[in-house]
């Protein structure tokens, strides 16, 4: 009994102790005011300086939180058990977040820098208007290889490089079904948001005879394989890419010259929010040129900011694989939301497609 | 005792090195200047010096060990007097149903847990955070102590307690001298298992974390989509070195236990 009574004592200090620090190093954040923001982002997908500059320029306390992944984050701020004041979605998120009416409209007014945001990236279908988001970072989806592994006359300025028969089991694909099904119908030089059954059909026909040449359709796992020189050739999002040939510098990304995807991850403000003034604030905060740029240096993702890309690294602006050019972005398109009846349908010939594999 | 043969002795070494190289393998990178995992250049500290810079990070460590061992404590107080109850039931059928109903909580997959607090506490108006945390690690804990007490209650003597009660004892001495003290190994283990399975649960955490309270596993989970970086395997290491800690703080409280146990035998 007295090792039990012991034991519990122990475990009680302890937990004081644990409770009396974290008290402690909470409020020595705070500079004593109770004007709190709580962000809800990707992991890793801002740089900490910036939350502290933040703090020390608008007295805002900041409450940082990470998800990692669209419908995460969704589930959260349906339920609205936290008070979210900034969420970060992506475009196709944004559209269902909208209809759901669990977003606030954005008040242009309060968000001067908004000026910055290059032209191109502004009043997407996905929100006309830009009423209720504002561009973080975007990016394209193409194919990252390692030129060292593969036939040298494979750049993949074009799709049908990847039906090439020396690529046999050397494919990897990202696993989903819009990036993939539209990567079909971009190959035969239609539309990724088509709603056409007879297309739909020829692009999977297309992709099924791409499945000698497939290895696997994974997720994550990619990036590992491609750094470690054990796969040669992978579809998948341009950040993604940034990070593989980052940390390996034989790798190259390509996006194919008959049109692929460019997708946006934006700032929204949840109805959840208690702060909103305090949101809006964040937001041009993170407009402000030399923010957006420092910010874009440590995420390494492409920022959407026109001003802040005079302030960055001329090599980085200038690659046009993670910085394409005006003209090409121009074959780039934005996944429109479907609807439940049309995206039933890419997932049904996706699913065909997956099934094909042997 | 027998004494191992050398083939099982190989054999054990062979398993535990299976269990242990990824770890490791973690830990030694945790020390590479290189910045990732594909080759070892240079000594260095700086993914600690990382961590413990990053005040954010250190909260949420501390956050999930200050849950994990309150947790666990509330978890072990409920489940043994919980198992207490559930043994003295002279009900046979109305035993076996708390049994199996008890049983139906450890295997029913976590997200389902999870998913199920999340709307409880949404509709009750629980704001989410450190008590919503700690609560649902409660709740998936207790069920887990009283499977690892019971075994202990079934084993003991229930002539000891007659006994006790023919000397004179009152009921709370018959608790707390007779039963508590023959129990208390399955007690720590119970505990420990407790403690175990809230630091390292990342379904149900994640469903009821909010408002900025948050735990390594739900964070680590998210870091992960911008690549993992070695400041992951520094936490890791630091995890792995608490975790080992525990395991040896709980080996001598056992050795002491089982000395005093025997001791009182002889």
């Amino acid at each position: 009994m007295r090792e039990l009574v012991q034991a519990t004592a122990a475990i009680v200090i302890v937990c004081a102790l644990l409770f009396f620090t974290v008290d402690r190093m909470q409020s020595a954040g705070s500079a004593g005011s109770k004007d709190t923001l709580t962000v809800y982002n990707w992991g890793e997908y801002i740089d900490p300086e910036l939350i502290d500059k933040f703090e020390d320029e608008t007295g805002i306390k900041v409450t940082y939180e990470t998800f990692d992944s669209n419908e995460a984050m969704l589930t959260k701020v349906q339920q609205g058990g936290s008070a979210y004041d900034i969420a970060v979605p992506s475009e196709y998120t944004i559209e269902s977040m909208k209809e759901d009416d669990l977003l606030i409209p954005i008040d242009h007014g309060l968000v001067p820098n908004l000026k910055n945001i290059n032209a191109d990236f502004m009043d997407l279908p996905f929100d006309p208007g830009n009423e209720y988001s504002i561009p973080y970072f975007w990016g394209t989806v193409g194919v990252v290889y390692n030129p060292n592994l593969i036939e040298d006359h494979l750049t993949f300025e074009t799709w049908e490089d990847l039906w090439d028969p020396s690529l046999k089991r050397k494919v990897f694909l990202v696993d989903g079904s819009r990036e993939v099904v539209g990567m079909g119908l971009n190959s035969i030089g239609e539309s990724l948001n088509v709603k056409d059954e007879d297309l739909l059909r020829e692009a999977t026909d297309h992709l099924i005879e791409l499945s000698p040449n497939i290895k696997a359709i994974i997720g994550d796992e990619i990036t590992p394989l491609m750094i470690n020189n054990e796969a040669s050739v992978a579809l998948t999002f341009s950040g993604q890419a940034a990070d593989m040939m980052w940390e390996n510098e034989e790798l190259e990304f390509a996006v194919p010259q008959e049109g692929s995807n460019l997708w946006f991850d934006n700032m929204v403000i949840p109805k959840t929010s208690q702060n909103i003034e305090g949101a809006h604030k964040f937001i041009n905060f993170m407009l402000d040129p030399e923010n957006a740029a420092q910010n874009a240096d440590y995420v390494g993702y492409s920022t959407p900011n026109e001003a802040a890309w005079e302030l960055m690294d001329e090599e980085v602006i200038n690659d046009e694989r993670f910085y394409p050019s005006h003209d090409q972005r121009e074959t780039l398109e934005v996944y429109e939301n479907l609807g439940l009846e049309w995206l039933g349908k890419y997932n049904e010939y996706f699913l065909e497609f997956k099934m094909s594999l042997r | 005792m027998k004494k191992l043969s050398a083939m099982s002795k190989v054999y054990l070494l062979f398993v535990f090195a299976i269990l242990y190289a990824p770890i490791f393998y973690l830990i030694f990178y945790s020390f590479n200047s290189g910045g990732n995992m594909n080759n070892f250049e240079s000594f260095t500290l700086e993914h600690y010096a990382a961590v413990f810079e990053d005040s954010r990070l250190i909260i949420i460590l501390l956050n999930t060990v200050l849950v994990a061992l309150l947790s666990g404590l509330i978890a072990t107080i409920i489940g043994t007097l919980g198992a207490i109850g559930i043994v003295s039931l002279k009900d046979k059928k109305m035993r076996n149903t708390l049994l199996s109903l008890n049983n139906v909580l450890i295997v029913s997959p976590d997200v389902v847990i999870g998913a199920s607090f999340l709307i409880l506490f949404t509709m009750i108006g629980v704001k989410l955070g450190f008590a919503s945390v700690l609560v649902s690690h409660v709740a998936f804990s207790v069920p887990i102590v009283v499977l690892m007490v019971l075994p202990k209650l079934f084993e003991m003597n229930t002539s000891l307690i007659d006994a006790a009660r023919d000397l004179g004892a009152t009921k709370r001495d018959v608790l707390t001298r007779v039963i508590l003290p023959y129990i208390s190994p399955g007690i720590f283990a119970g505990f420990f298992m407790a403690l175990t399975y809230s630091l390292d649960d990342f379904a149900v955490t994640f469903f009821v974390t909010g408002n900025g309270f948050s735990t390594l596993s739900v964070e680590i989970y998210s870091m992960a989509r911008a690549g993992i970086s070695l400041t992951i395997n520094a936490i890791s290491g630091l995890v792995f070195a608490v975790t080992v800690l525990i395991v040896i703080g709980y080996y001598f409280i056992n050795k002491r236990s089982k000395s005093v146990a025997t001791g009182g035998q002889r």
